[in-house]
């Protein structure tokens, strides 16, 4: 089997703090994998990376047989990586149909000569995006409130508006920044039900960062962990769950207390 | 407002509301407010000593009824008819009896084109442009060096064009401005907000010096003399006709018709620019290009990592809003028929900001009405204050009760004279208390009464001038 | 944005042992006055060698932009002369640019306003002045107390006036969207000229405001300190019956005089203008006479201006250097040496855990609008002093200077103001002695030569000099 994602020897410092060594791992097609790790591994800087956002110092970044390296974010996310971001970044004013409309920007052939004369081929492109950003709203469970504003809603529906946002690219790889935290135990069951289906039925390949384990094992089929932007461990969550330097790097990280600040991830 | 009243008194209150928002009587309402601004301008005694206070009053009145039309729960069609019967009609049989409601009806036509264009800017996607007038200066000048008589190279080597070029050369002042638009914008619309506003500042500063000094060594501008005698659409014999037919039918006498109708040839022309920059805006925003501008001025890192190219999408808002400038500046050299490297100052693009700031940012029903309040305010208001001043001091006249009299008042504290004093304070008072602006877009309007009591430390990363804390519901005079 | 300020390799955070002298470099001498004085000595020298090597190399391409100029011997007859002007606009520049920064470093906001507490400076500046010169005794005064009470009721004035401002305009704010401010900032700025202008103009009937400099009792001001570099003054001409002893080397700022009853007296960072026309660009004449057809006791006036090879430092050039140098030494120690000091480091760090920490964030950032508007109205008044000339609009220009200055250095970083005012200032007074040589550039673009500065710096390193790279945290 391919891997659709390699990440090869990936590094990034900020300063003299190195926040992403030597960072290797492949995700296959198809799969659901977790990043973890505790506060200020590295993780968030991990995506971040991938995205574009930041530009690596060094390592390779293959996605579907192309390298990333040097790409802008927008042009990563054309490419087939979508993400959501660890704090909520919805477009807050916007209605929650907006937000997914804009999500399918870099699906859309859109010349300014054409928005300006209302050809007959933008008014269609109009309806059909939004009948699909319809569908996704949907396919996350939020049917009928797309014309909310989307800071007007729950938490959790606005988890689900950034998912449904981050899938109308038609992403072949999702990434999900902690999609789960500040969620009860019934809505984590429902979000991991969700990311379940968006690999089944969409085919979607996703990777999230997690702190809750329960989701973490529950969800994934290979876990790779970060501790001071080092992978020190991979593998199956069995696998993961008794490994002993992962166990250190958590508990022995508890024992000394949370010194550390929010270097390089946050 | 009648909360603490006995409930009959309520009952009544609520049914004189019910019956106040009855379509016939609300048209009713309005045409009445319509007709009688209209029978105040046309009424004002011009040699009363109080005329400029009377007219301080009496025009701003007749120019908001478009917007009162507008803002009406009439129906859609009423309020098109109403309203062109407005513009085409009754303002140019206005602009006749007092050609100076003309020339401001002119300078409100093109001021708000620009407000229109700078909203594109800042408020749909949220860049804050404080050179703006540099775009307007190059549409200008385009027409100018043209058509002037100046010594410039263009006249010396015989480039001069006919008058009838102007409306290509309307195009033209599209395209380059545009051009220019994006030439500026190219490197520095990766720039953070704030860094933004500095460099388009200096750019509109660098504009002006160069239009300044290019007089050497080739003689482009003409330097600080500017350029006189710019070319005049020409002006169609029917235009005459009309006005003199309109002069002939409300036995209004006209002392230069042809001037008359020059004038009104250029109000048409205005509201035709116009009406075409708010079509493109409606159909601007009102598009995946409007949806991608407001996701960036919501939230830049999100937006481009959705997939929208953020330098290309400034970029675009950027060659817009100038496009636009470019062609009015084109009408506005066309119309003064003189311009210099004054007439393109920073306090121009600051009275521009100022209208898209008091109107409402980002909507455009909004930035038209701040359009006409602060050029009312500019051209019309401060200006007759210091006319009702002089005419009260030349009569030597003492306010009762506190015993002052207007003479007393230092000659330096005309308030036509401060102008920027004012603006400054109208963009300080509206920034604290109503960054939404007089009549907010709906969408901000809804984000503001859902924020109210909520902390708003959450958006400070937004580049977008968001409300912060309203007080109220926007409630024009006529709703 | 790292907030890191005058920090001498001595102060909190280095470890001292290493390096020359650690006894030394542990006193307090070290840290609060020799380090910071060799800080900038060391900026100057930088700036002056850097500018002097690129002027050579432009001499070396262009050997003769004009018949019968040399462009080598032009610079290096005026080169002491350009070296002194920019420190003196350097430091202006960075005076004002220190505004920008500390309130750019506790706030994270462009205080577009602060070229109007500056102007606000120079204002007040003249107003006291002109009130001293009015009571005729100006001649009594020492002029050490004259300068120094000038210059602290500018500060004074301009601190309130930026505390105010704070307190009414921008404090409201806090917290908003960054446009938000940004737009209040720019009404205040207009807001600030008009009264200014409305305030002179009630009180004075008049908003062109022109120091008491020319007052007979100040000879000890308008009398340059003449530095003769090879021995060759000149001296003993008369021009319209008034006797002048020195006169002039290229880059030399006259006063005083008349030339067919036109006062040389507008003149504007050496610049000699009469009438507006600049008298280095030989674009001056007299009764129809050009500069080399003017004769001057036998002598025509270009060739007096090439023979003399004297620099006249002005006193006003000194008294902004010397005024400069013991302000900065006093916002280091305060700034690093003090507890309030120490309050506002913190403050700039980050607002919420200072505020949790016990430091009352309010009042330190009206201390820090206190200090930059203070700085900022010292600047205002030495400019002034030395122009001659100042009115509501001064402002504008030297502000936005300032502030590319600023970002030149690394906005936020209080050194970075310091090394961008001394280099912008230097940049500045080069192309300014130099450009004249080139007939279709002229001085007239110098600034728009800032602004293109401006906008390179932001585009290629938008962190300044000495400013970190930060990427955008998500």
């Amino acid at each position: 089997m391919t891997a659709l994602l390699e990440v090869k020897n990936l590094a990034k410092s900020f300063g003299g703090i190195k926040a992403v060594r030597d960072v290797t791992i492949d995700i296959q097609a198809h799969s659901i994998s977790s990043i973890i790790g505790p506060n200020g591994a590295g993780k968030t800087t991990f995506f971040n990376l991938l995205t574009g956002i930041y530009k690596p110092d060094e390592g390779k970044i293959i996605f579907d047989g192309r390298s990333l390296i040097g790409l802008r974010p927008d042009q990563v996310n054309k490419a087939g990586v979508a993400r959501t971001f660890q704090t909520i970044r919805l477009f807050a004013g916007m209605t929650v149909l907006e937000n997914v409309m804009v999500g399918m920007h870099s699906r859309l052939t859109i010349s300014l000569p054409q928005t300006l004369l209302r050809t007959r081929a933008f008014r269609e492109q109009e309806q059909r995006v939004r009948e699909r950003a319809s569908e996704l709203l949907r396919f996350v469970g939020l049917a009928g409130r797309g014309d909310e504003i989307s800071r007007n809603l729950p938490y959790g529906d606005q988890r689900r508006v950034e998912i449904a946002r981050a899938l109308a690219s038609d992403p072949k790889l999702i990434l999900l920044d902690e999609p789960t935290a500040g969620m009860n135990p019934n809505e984590s069951d429902e979000a991991m039900t969700l990311f379940r289906r968006v690999r089944d039925e969409l085919g979607v390949t996703v990777v999230l960062i997690e702190h809750d384990m329960r989701v973490v094992m529950g969800i994934s089929e290979h876990i790779s962990v970060l501790d001071y932007g080092e992978k020190i461990a991979e593998g199956t969550p069995a696998e993961i769950r008794s490994n002993m330097r992962v166990i250190e790097a958590y508990l022995g990280r508890r024992a000394i207390g949370t010194k550390e600040g929010a270097h390089g991830a946050a | 407002m009648t909360t603490a009243s006995a409930s009959p008194s309520t009952n009544s209150w609520s049914a004189f509301r019910t019956w106040l928002t009855q379509p016939l009587v609300m048209g009713a309402m309005v045409i009445g407010y319509v007709a009688l601004s209209i029978l105040i301008l046309i009424s004002l005694d011009r040699t009363s000593l109080w005329y400029p206070a009377a007219n301080i009053c009496a025009f701003p009145l007749f120019v908001l009824s478009p917007i009162i039309v507008l803002l009406s729960p009439l129906p859609a069609r009423l309020k098109l008819t109403i309203m062109l019967a407005l513009i085409v009609v009754v303002t140019p049989i206005i602009g006749l009896t007092n050609t100076t409601y003309l020339e401001l009806a002119i300078q409100i036509s093109i001021f708000a084109g620009l407000a229109l264009g700078l909203n594109i800017v800042v408020g749909f996607a949220g860049l804050l442009d404080l050179g703006y007038i540099a775009f307007f200066a190059v549409g200008a000048y385009l027409w100018a060096m043209f058509t002037s008589p100046a010594p410039t190279i263009f006249q010396i080597n015989g480039w001069l064009v006919p008058d009838w070029a102007f409306f290509i050369f309307l195009i033209i002042g599209v395209v380059l401005a545009g051009i220019v638009g994006i030439m500026l914008g190219l490197p520095v619309l990766r720039l953070r907000g704030d860094y933004l506003a500095i460099v388009t500042l200096g750019f509109g500063e660098m504009i002006k010096i160069i239009a300044r000094n290019a007089d050497q060594p080739a003689n482009l501008t003409n330097g600080a003399q500017g350029l006189h005698g710019i070319g005049r659409p020409p002006l169609p014999g029917f235009a005459v006709d009309f006005t003199n037919g309109l002069s002939g039918l409300f036995s209004i006498p006209l002392s230069n018709p042809e001037t008359v109708a020059r004038q009104l040839m250029f109000y048409f022309l205005g509201i035709g620019i116009l009406f075409i920059v708010i079509l493109v805006a409606r159909r601007l925003e009102d598009s995946a290009i409007g949806r991608a501008w407001t996701a960036i001025r919501e939230d830049e890192t999100a937006a481009i990592a959705m997939g929208v190219p953020l330098v290309r999408m400034k970029l675009m808002a950027f060659a817009s809003g100038a496009s636009f400038a470019g062609a009015i500046g084109v009408l506005f050299a066309a119309k003064q028929t003189f311009i210099d490297p004054k007439s393109f100052e920073l306090m121009q693009s600051i009275t521009i900001l100022a209208m898209v700031i008091v109107g409402g940012i980002g909507g455009i029903r909004g930035v038209l009405l701040g359009a006409i309040v602060v050029t009312l305010l500019d051209l019309h208001i401060l200006k007759n204050l210091s006319l009702q001043l002089n005419a009260l001091r030349n009569v030597n006249f003492v306010i009762p009760i506190i015993d002052y009299p207007i003479r007393n008042w230092p000659s330096q504290l005309e308030p036509s004279k401060y102008q920027p004093f004012v603006f400054g304070l109208i963009l300080v008072i509206m920034m604290i208390f109503r960054p939404a602006g007089l009549l907010p877009e709906p969408r901000r309007k809804m984000e503001l009464m859902e924020a109210r009591g909520e902390d708003s430390g959450d958006d400070d990363d937004t580049d977008m001038p968001a409300p912060a804390a309203p007080k109220r519901q926007p409630a024009p005079s006529g709703d | 944005m790292t907030s890191q300020t005058l920090t001498p390799p001595g102060a909190a955070g280095y470890t001292v042992s290493k390096g020359l002298l650690p006894a030394l470099r542990a006193t307090w001498v070290y840290r609060f006055v020799l380090f910071p004085i060799g800080q900038i000595l060391v900026f100057i020298a930088a700036a002056a060698v850097v500018m002097t090597i690129l002027s050579y190399i432009l001499a070396f391409f262009v050997p003769e932009p004009r018949a019968n100029i040399v462009l080598a011997d032009q610079i290096a007859k005026q080169l002491p002369g350009m070296i002194i002007s920019g420190i003196s606009i350097g430091f202006v520049y960075s005076m004002v640019a220190l505004g920008y920064t500390l309130v750019y470093g506790v706030l994270k906001f462009i205080n577009f306003a602060h070229s109007e507490i500056f102007m606000i400076g120079s204002v007040a500046g003249f107003e006291v002045m002109t009130r001293i010169s009015a009571s005729g005794a100006i001649g009594a005064w020492n002029p050490v107390i004259l300068i120094l009470v000038i210059v602290v009721t500018a500060m004074l004035i301009s601190g309130l006036v930026a505390v105010v401002v704070e307190r009414v305009a921008y404090r409201p704010l806090r917290g908003a969207p960054r446009l938000v401010p940004l737009i209040t900032a720019i009404g205040v700025s207009f807001v600030l000229i008009d009264s200014t202008r409305g305030l002179m103009a009630i009180t004075r009937n008049d908003f062109n405001l022109t120091y008491p400099t020319n007052d007979p009792a100040l000879t000890w001001l308008t009398t340059p300190i003449n530095v003769v570099i090879n021995g060759a003054s000149v001296g003993g001409f008369n021009i319209g019956g008034t006797a002048y002893t020195t006169i002039i080397a290229d880059s030399a700022e006259v006063s005083g005089f008349e030339i067919s009853g036109t006062p040389i007296s507008e003149y504007y960072y050496g610049g000699v203008t009469i009438g507006g026309r600049d008298l280095r660009a030989n674009q001056i004449e007299v009764n129809g006479a050009r500069p080399d057809e003017i004769l001057i006791a036998g002598q025509n006036l270009r060739d007096i201006q090439r023979a003399a090879n004297v620099v006249n430092v002005r006193v006003t050039s000194m008294i902004i250097v010397i005024s400069a140098v013991l302000m900065l030494l006093a916002l280091n120690y305060f700034v690093n040496g003090t507890k309030m000091g120490r309050g506002i480091r913190a403050v700039s760090q980050d607002q919420s855990t200072a505020g949790l920490m016990g430091v009352n964030v309010n009042r330190m950032i009206s201390l820090t609008f206190f200090i930059g508007g203070a700085f900022g109205g010292a600047a205002g008044a030495l400019f002034g002093l030395n122009v001659g000339t100042v009115t509501p609009y001064v402002g504008f220009i030297p502000g936005l200077k300032a502030f590319t200055a600023a970002v030149l250095g690394g906005i936020g970083n209080v050194t970075g103001a310091l090394l961008g005012g001394l280099t912008l200032g230097m940049v500045e007074s080069f192309l300014n002695g130099i450009l004249v040589y080139f007939p279709a550039f002229g001085q007239r673009y110098t600034d728009v030569f800032a602004f293109s500065v401006l906008i390179l710096i932001l585009i290629f390193r938008p962190s300044g000099i000495l400013g970190e790279r930060v990427d955008e945290k998500v």
